[in-house]
């Protein structure tokens, strides 16, 4: 009987141990390959909250790419078509009808996707002609008719197709832009990469090599210019150069080494349409992200006084996984409806979000390290974003990884939003949960000052701003917090000095009357 | 015909740039307490400068507070310009003497002191649309104590004006050639420090062994 009750007891203790060991492993694989962080304003880096989880990976088979190579589903291609992604160099998520589109490009092929990754359609050409290497893709409802355009910067092809989606889910060629035969573009390739269009239909394509902006075609096909040309990074060298091309005779100049601009590598347009570049070129820091209006003016401009910082501020910290040196090389942006942006640096393989004005939200992702993990990147291509989802390409892993807003992003975003409206008080519910569950959150602070502020709580206001390091926010708040302190104590400030004035009368008068005698030695 | 206290004397100083210290050299006067005091109180201003400068003008890095940095500005500086001073006066004819010139010295750098205080406390009460009183204040207070330092060291040896001015920019080198050979000094100094723990280590480890 006992020797039973004992065996009992025995399986029920293993039954335990495995079933505690099983939820230890569960709680080891939900972490992220990464630490969380953020900058603080000294702009050194610091432990924050993951705003952001790693919610799955989706690779050729998970969208359903089987099906090209079965002969009775209809997108049947033929029995050894390629299943796999390759070298996908660019992902892009159509707002309006929330579906993806994937520039597969090392397979010369696009694929388009409902929102959660399942095939909708493969296009290898345009009315017959192939693509080549298709780096780019832009989707957007054309205003003058109720088509779906793509856009598709062919890159080996030389051109960027125009298509609109036709009811047979099959490309047909709206227009076809080429090499631009005129005496602006000196280039001899065209090779662009990256294609974007705004609302009249003007196209921008970045071109390889070309570092005088963006190609602007307008609607009909012309060539109208180039957009929004990056800035030559001012370093020691160029001002050298500049120098020397005082002093040296023709010859010697034109052996010198030309100071160009580097070439920006991706762009993004919002719904305002303000076209927002990254440059990829490793640390600069000239022109490193720029918002550009309609006259390719930038906006986000360091040298117009402001402090923009995009990407990684100061070399790699805080990175636990390679524990290196990188060079920060920024190569894709994105911008949602709300005005939220992600840039991914490439180098280190972290996605930056910021909110419209530019104040760093959140940090996450990362490059891989020796093992293969789940929402570290090889070569992160491409960044999207739907919703508060982000999601990330890989052109060497080929794979999409999705990444969801952990309850601290959330309720980030949902502050965020509501601080950049100026809905300050509004925000305070949303900055309360985020300092419960990160108290070093710089934005929380300086989101509760501003609440504080408009509540003309001036004395909360500057505590929350000394907290946040934000002087011109306190300066703000101390102005009013001045003047209600002087108002408040106005009566005993006028009895302090009244009192004051009266004694040294009274004291002047005593010494005339010779009442009190000061030694002209004690006099000083 | 001046009978003043030491604290007046200063203040006769401070406020008579053009003779006072002609006639602090004259009366033989000057107290080295005071100018000591003078001293640890320029220490003093750095600090409350660093650390108690309103929010919104501190632009210091405030999140570690290291007192070396300060300490060095303020009184090595102080003994490096006097004692460069001096080292260079007395080849250039000068007559002050070391003493002197310390005292001399410290007595100009009271406006600098005071105005720094001054501002100080400025800063906790003016917003930044009002930051110009600060900046006027701290001029006033710098530009004084130049002016200070000047007759300060032309009655101290005597010298013309512009040989006054050359002595001092001269003084300015000194204090560099001074403060090079000090680091380089110093690292010598730990060079020879670590050979000798090392050794040290090295025979303690034999003995063990």
């Amino acid at each position: 009987m006992s020797a039973i009750r004992k065996k009992i007891k025995r399986i029920l203790t293993l039954a335990l141990t495995a079933s505690l060991c099983s939820v230890m492993t569960i709680t080891a694989l939900a972490d992220e390959p990464y630490n969380s962080y953020s900058y603080d304003s000294w702009e050194e880096p610091i432990p924050s909250q993951s705003a952001y989880r790693i919610s799955k990976t989706i690779t050729g088979e998970e969208i359903g790419l089987t099906q090209l190579r079965d002969p009775s589903s209809p997108f049947f291609v033929s029995e050894d078509a390629v299943v796999t992604l390759s070298g996908a160099k660019d992902l892009f998520c159509d707002d309006d009808s929330r579906e993806f589109w994937i520039a597969d490009t090392g397979n010369n092929r696009i694929i388009r996707t409902n929102e959660d990754f399942k095939l909708l359609g493969v296009y290898y050409d345009v009315d017959g002609s192939t693509f080549n290497e298709p780096m780019g893709l832009y989707v957007k409802n054309s205003i003058y008719s109720a088509d779906k355009m793509v856009y598709i910067a062919d890159n080996k092809n030389s051109r960027v197709v125009k298509a609109k989606l036709t009811t047979d889910n099959k490309l047909s060629m709206v227009l076809e832009y080429t090499k631009p035969e005129e005496a602006l573009y000196t280039q001899s390739t065209f090779n662009p990469s990256k294609v974007i269009a705004d609302n009249a239909e003007n196209v921008y394509a970045v071109v390889t090599s070309v570092n005088t902006g963006a190609v602007q075609f307008s609607r009909d096909g012309s060539f109208t210019g180039f957009y929004g040309a990056n800035r030559v990074e001012v370093t020691a060298k160029v001002i050298a150069q500049t120098l020397w091309r005082k002093i040296a005779s023709n010859d010697q100049i034109s052996a010198m080494e030309r100071n160009v601009p580097a070439e920006y590598n991706n762009f993004d347009i919002d719904s305002d349409g303000f076209i927002y570049t990254v440059t990829e070129k490793g640390n600069t820091s000239t022109d490193a992200v720029k918002k550009l209006n309609s006259a390719g003016y930038n906006i986000w401009d360091n040298n117009a006084g402001n402090e923009y910082k995009f990407g990684d501020i100061t070399d790699a910290v805080w990175d636990s996984v390679s524990n290196k040196k990188h060079n920060k090389m920024l190569t894709d942006i994105v911008v949602d409806k709300t005005g939220r942006m992600n840039v991914l640096d490439f180098e280190t393989g972290r996605v930056f979000q910021y909110d419209k004005n530019a104040n760093l939200i959140c940090i996450f992702g990362t490059k891989n390290s020796t093992a293969d993990q789940r929402g570290s990147f090889s070569q992160p291509n491409a960044v999207e974003t739907l919703g508060e989802n982000v999601y990330v390409i890989d052109g060497a892993k080929n794979d999409i990884t999705v990444f969801t807003t952990t309850t601290f992003g959330q309720q980030v975003h949902k502050a965020v939003v509501l601080y950049d409206e100026g809905k300050y008080t509004d925000a305070v519910p949303y900055w309360n949960n985020v300092m419960d569950r990160d108290g070093l959150y710089t934005l929380g602070y300086i989101g509760l000052g501003k609440a504080s502020l408009n509540q003309e709580k001036y004395n909360d206001a500057l505590d929350y701003f000394k907290l946040a390091y934000d002087r011109d926010d306190y300066d703000k708040a101390f102005k009013y917090a001045r003047q209600d302190f002087l108002r408040d104590h106005f009566v005993a400030i006028i009895i302090i000095i009244a009192v004051l004035v009266v004694l040294l009368i009274v004291r002047k008068v005593l010494i005339n009357k010779g009442i009190i005698v000061i030694h002209e030695r004690e006099r000083i | 015909m001046y009978e003043y206290s030491t604290i007046g004397w200063l203040k006769h100083c401070i406020f008579h740039p053009v003779e006072g210290f002609e006639d602090l050299r004259w009366k033989k006067k000057g107290s080295i307490p005071v100018s000591i005091t003078i001293v640890v109180f320029l220490f003093i201003a750095m600090v409350v400068d660093h650390q108690l400068t309103g929010f919104a003008y501190n632009e210091n890095y405030v999140k570690v507070f290291n007192v070396v940095p300060l300490l060095v500005q303020s009184v090595v500086y102080f003994i490096t310009w006097v004692v460069g001073n001096w080292a260079l006066c007395t080849l250039l004819d000068g007559e002050g003497t070391f003493k002197k010139i310390f005292i001399y010295s410290a007595y100009a750098l009271v406006p600098y002191i005071v105005c720094t205080f001054i501002a100080v406390i400025l800063s906790n009460v003016l917003i930044k649309d009002e930051s110009i009183w600060i900046t006027a204040v701290q001029w006033i207070g710098l530009g004084w104590s130049v002016i200070l330092m000047i007759q300060a060291m032309r009655a101290a040896h005597q010298y013309s004006f512009l040989k006054t001015l050359a002595s001092m920019v001269g003084t300015l080198i000194v204090m560099l050639l001074i403060l090079f050979l000090a680091v380089l000094l110093i690292s010598l100094f730990q060079q020879l420090y670590v050979f000798i723990y090392q050794i040290y280590t090295e025979i303690l480890y034999r003995i063990r062994g």
